[in-house]
C-alpha cells in the first residue's frame, strides 16, 4: 500500500517538475529573429475578461476586433495587418496587469498598448508604457490622474474624466431635484474623484452634502447605507458606485420603495448594468458615454450597430464597445497621418486630432485635446426607461447630448503638465 | 438614533441570517469530510443561474424548490468523481482542488449564461415594502428570512431526531469509530456533502431574487460564510448560525457608526475570537487542529 502510494507520489512529483519546466520555457523569453519588412502591426490589449469587469472589459475587446477586423479588409495600417494579442489583466489585481503589460510589451513587441476597465490598473499600466516608450491608450478607466495630475506623453484616454462626469449633470439634477444630496460612493480611486467632482459642483450651485457612505467594491447589500440615506433626508440620493454594485444597490433602492421617496439619480450610468436590473430598478437621470440609439442619419451609426449585433449573438453596442472601437481606429489614423508608428510621432499627431463621423458616431466636435490627451467626447444626458422603447436594449431615453469640451475643466484645472520628449 | 441602530439590528439580523444559510453548508461538509469547501459560493452561483433558467417553464415557486435539488446532484456527482479521491490526505488538496473548481465554475457559468449580469424579477406580492416606517423589511426579504428560518429548523431536526442525522453527528466527532460500527462512512459523506451543497444552491436562489445574477457573486458571499464558522466554533452548527447572525449585526451596527468599515468589522471580530477564544463561541476544544 505504502510503497504504491510512494510510487505514485514520484511519480506525480516528476509530472510536476515536468510542468514547471514547460512554464519556464514560456516565461523564458526566445530569441526571436525580427521578422521582413512587412510584419504585422501588433495591437496589445490589457484588460479585464474575467472578475468583476468582465462584461465592459469583453465588450471593449469586441469593439477593439471589429476595428482591427475592418482595417486589415482595407489593407491595414500603413499597408501592414493588423494583429490584436488579447490579455486577461483581471478585474482588479494591478500585479497581474502590469505583469501582461510587460509581457505584451517585451515578449509580444506590440506596438502599441490598450488598457484598462479599472482605473488603478489603468495607472499602473500607464507607468510600464511610459517607461517602455509605448504608444498606450486606455479605453474606459476614468479616474481624473490618467489625464491629469499623473498625464503622460504616450498616453491618451477615450472615456470621460470623473470630473466631466460630474460637470455633465450636477447642474441639471440641482435645478430640477433640489440641493440637499446624499452619495452612495465606491470607496476607491474612481469613486473619490467622483465624489469630488460632484461635490464642488454642488456647492458652487449653492447646495449641501448631507451625507456620503463609502462602501467597499463588490458590495451587495446596500441596505445599511440605504437606512442611513434615507435617515439623513436629502432631496436627491446620488448613486455613484458602478457595475454589479450599482445593479445591487438599484435593485435594493427600488424594493425598499425608496425612488417613489427622494430622487434617485447618478453620473455614469452603463448599458451592460442597466441590462443586469429588473425593470423596477431603472429609475433615475444619469449620463451615458455613449449611446447606441441617437437621431437618424447618424454617419456610420447603422453599420456599427449592425457588425457588432453579428458578432454579439444580436445585441447592440454599448460605450465600452465603442471604447474599444473609436481607441483602434483613432490609432491607425494617427499611424496613417504620422505616415509611421514611432510612438512619438504617433502621440504628436494624435494630439489635437479630431476624430471623423464615422468613428466618432454621434454629433459634437470630437477631439483629443493636446494638453492633457483626453478624448473631448459628448455627454448622452436623459433617463432610464423600464421597458425597451422601440427594441429590448433601448432602456435610456436621451435628453440632450452635450459637448465633451463644455463639460472638461481647462487644462490647468486637471493638473496636467504635459512634457514632450523632443 | 435609536430608531436607526434598531433599524441596523433587524437589517443585520435579516443578512446574518443569510451568511447563516451559506455557513451552516459550509460547516456540515467542513465537518465531516474535513472538506474545506472554497467551491461553496460557485455551488450558490450553479444554483442561481439553474433557477433563472428553469423559472420560465416551472415559474418561480417550482425553480425555488427544483434548483437546489439539481445543485445538490451536481454536488453529488462532483464528490463522487473529485473530491472523494483527497479524503484522508492533507486539506490542502481538498481546498486546492476545490479552489480551482471555484475558477472552473465562474468561468463556466460565464461561458454558458454570459459576463453580463441576469436580472431576476421576484413575485409582485414579494417585492414591496412592509410599510413606510419600516422600508427596509420587504416581502422578499421577510420571505428570506422565513425560509431559512424553516430549513435550518428541519436540518437540526433531521441531526437530531433521524438515523442518518445521528450519524452524521457522531461522524464529526470520531470518524474511525463510526467506521468501524459498520456506518457506511462513505454513502454518508456524499449525502452529506449533497445536503451541504443543497443550502448553497438554495442560497443561490434566495440571493438571485435579491441581487440579480452575475458570474462572481459567489465570492462575495463566501468569506463571510467562513467567518461564521469560525467565530460561531469549528464543529458546532448551533455555533455556525450564531455566528452568521452576529456578523450580520455587527456589520449592520458598524454602518451606523463607521460606514466604511462594515465590511472590515467582520474581519475584525474573527481576528478578536481566534485571539480571546480560538476555538469560537461554542466550537469544541480542539476542532480547529
Amino acid at each position: 500500500m505504502s510503497k504504491e502510494l510512494i510510487g505514485r507520489s514520484v511519480q506525480r512529483r516528476t509530472i510536476l517538475k515536468a510542468g514547471l519546466a514547460i512554464g519556464a520555457m514560456q516565461v523564458a523569453s526566445p530569441f526571436v529573429v525580427k521578422a521582413l519588412a512587412k510584419e504585422p502591426i501588433k495591437i496589445g490589449l490589457d484588460n479585464p475578461l474575467t472578475g468583476t469587469y468582465a462584461a465592459p472589459g469583453r465588450n471593449e475587446q469586441i469593439g477593439c476586433q471589429l476595428a482591427v477586423d475592418q482595417l486589415n479588409a482595407k489593407g491595414g495600417i500603413l499597408g501592414r495587418k493588423v494583429e490584436l494579442l488579447s490579455e486577461d489583466s483581471t478585474s482588479g489585481d494591478a500585479g497581474t496587469a502590469v505583469q501582461k503589460a510587460r509581457k505584451l510589451i517585451e515578449r509580444d513587441n506590440v506596438d502599441f498598448l490598450v488598457g484598462n476597465v479599472n482605473s488603478a490598473l489603468a495607472q499602473a499600466m500607464a507607468q510600464v508604457s511610459n517607461e517602455k516608450g509605448v504608444l498606450h491608450i486606455v479605453p474606459g478607466g476614468h479616474t481624473d490622474g490618467i489625464t491629469g495630475t499623473d498625464c503622460k506623453w504616450n498616453v491618451f484616454r477615450v472615456c470621460n474624466t470623473t470630473r466631466m462626469e460630474a460637470n455633465a449633470v450636477c447642474g441639471l439634477l440641482f435645478k430640477d431635484y433640489g440641493k440637499k444630496w446624499y452619495f452612495i460612493t465606491p470607496d476607491y480611486a474612481f469613486g473619490h474623484t467622483l465624489f469630488q467632482g460632484c461635490e464642488a459642483d454642488l456647492k458652487k450651485l449653492g447646495g449641501t452634502v448631507v451625507g456620503n457612505a463609502l462602501t467597499p467594491l463588490g458590495t451587495t447589500d446596500f441596505s445599511a447605507y440605504l437606512i442611513q440615506a434615507r435617515a439623513a433626508n436629502p432631496d436627491v440620493l446620488i448613486v455613484l458606485v458602478q457595475g454589479n454594485d450599482m445593479v445591487n444597490c438599484l435593485k435594493q433602492i427600488s424594493q425598499f420603495g425608496i425612488d417613489k421617496q427622494i430622487h434617485v439619480a447618478g453620473t455614469q450610468q452603463e448599458l451592460e448594468a442597466v441590462e443586469a436590473m429588473p425593470p423596477e430598478a431603472r429609475v433615475g437621470v444619469w449620463m451615458f458615454e455613449w449611446y447606441w440609439k441617437q437621431a437618424a442619419g447618424t454617419p456610420g451609426l447603422d453599420q456599427f450597430i449592425a457588425e457588432v449585433r453579428k458578432r454579439t449573438d444580436g445585441k447592440v453596442p454599448t460605450a465600452r464597445t465603442w471604447f474599444g472601437y473609436v481607441t483602434i481606429h483613432a490609432y491607425a489614423l494617427a499611424c496613417e497621418k504620422a505616415k509611421s508608428i514611432e510612438a512619438k510621432a504617433v502621440a504628436r499627431t494624435l494630439a489635437d486630432m479630431e476624430l471623423p463621423p464615422d468613428v466618432k458616431l454621434q454629433p459634437n466636435k470630437v477631439y483629443f485635446r493636446g494638453g492633457d490627451h483626453q478624448l473631448m467626447l459628448s455627454a448622452f444626458i436623459g433617463e432610464l426607461l423600464q421597458k425597451g422603447d422601440g427594441d429590448p436594449e433601448n432602456l435610456f431615453k436621451v435628453n440632450s447630448i452635450v459637448a465633451g469640451d463644455s463639460i472638461a475643466p481647462s487644462v490647468t484645472d486637471t493638473g496636467c503638465k504635459m512634457n514632450m520628449p523632443a | 438614533m435609536l430608531q436607526l441602530i434598531f433599524f441596523n439590528i433587524t437589517n443585520g439580523l435579516i443578512i446574518g441570517a443569510f451568511y447563516a444559510l451559506m455557513a451552516i453548508g459550509l460547516s456540515l461538509i467542513l465537518n465531516l469530510s474535513g472538506v474545506i469547501n472554497f467551491a461553496h459560493g460557485g455551488f450558490l452561483v450553479i444554483g442561481g443561474y439553474l433557477a433563472y433558467t428553469l423559472t420560465p417553464s416551472l415559474g418561480f415557486w417550482g425553480a425555488l424548490i427544483v434548483a437546489p435539488f439539481l445543485t445538490a446532484l451536481i454536488g453529488f456527482v462532483v464528490e463522487r468523481l473529485l473530491i472523494r479521491r483527497l479524503y484522508g490526505r492533507d486539506p490542502l488538496y481538498s481546498l486546492l482542488l476545490t479552489f480551482g473548481l471555484a475558477f472552473i465554475i465562474e468561468d463556466g457559468t460565464r461561458q454558458i449564461w454570459g459576463a453580463q449580469g441576469l436580472p431576476v424579477s421576484v413575485p409582485a406580492a414579494l417585492s414591496s415594502p412592509l410599510s413606510y416606517e419600516f422600508f427596509f423589511i420587504t416581502g422578499y426579504r421577510m420571505f428570506m428570512v422565513a425560509t431559512v428560518a424553516i430549513v435550518v429548523g428541519l436540518l437540526f431536526v433531521l441531526l437530531r431526531y433521524t438515523r442518518i442525522g445521528v450519524r452524521i453527528r457522531a461522524g464529526t466527532l470520531d470518524l474511525d469509530t463510526v467506521a468501524a460500527l459498520g456506518v457506511n462512512v462513505r454513502a454518508l459523506r456524499s449525502l452529506n456533502f449533497a445536503v451541504g451543497i443543497f443550502l448553497a444552491g438554495l442560497a443561490g436562489v434566495l440571493a438571485g431574487g435579491q441581487l440579480g445574477l452575475e458570474p462572481t457573486m459567489g465570492d462575495s458571499l463566501l468569506m463571510p460564510s467562513f467567518i461564521a464558522i469560525i467565530v460561531g466554533g469549528v464543529g458546532s452548527l448551533t455555533g455556525t448560525l450564531l455566528g452568521g447572525l452576529l456578523i450580520g449585526v455587527a456589520s449592520g451596527l458598524t454602518a451606523v457608526i463607521f460606514p466604511s468599515a462594515s465590511e472590515a468589522v467582520i474581519y475584525v471580530m474573527m481576528a478578536v475570537v481566534l485571539l480571546v477564544r480560538p476555538r469560537g463561541l461554542l466550537g469544541e476544544e480542539g476542532m480547529m487542529t
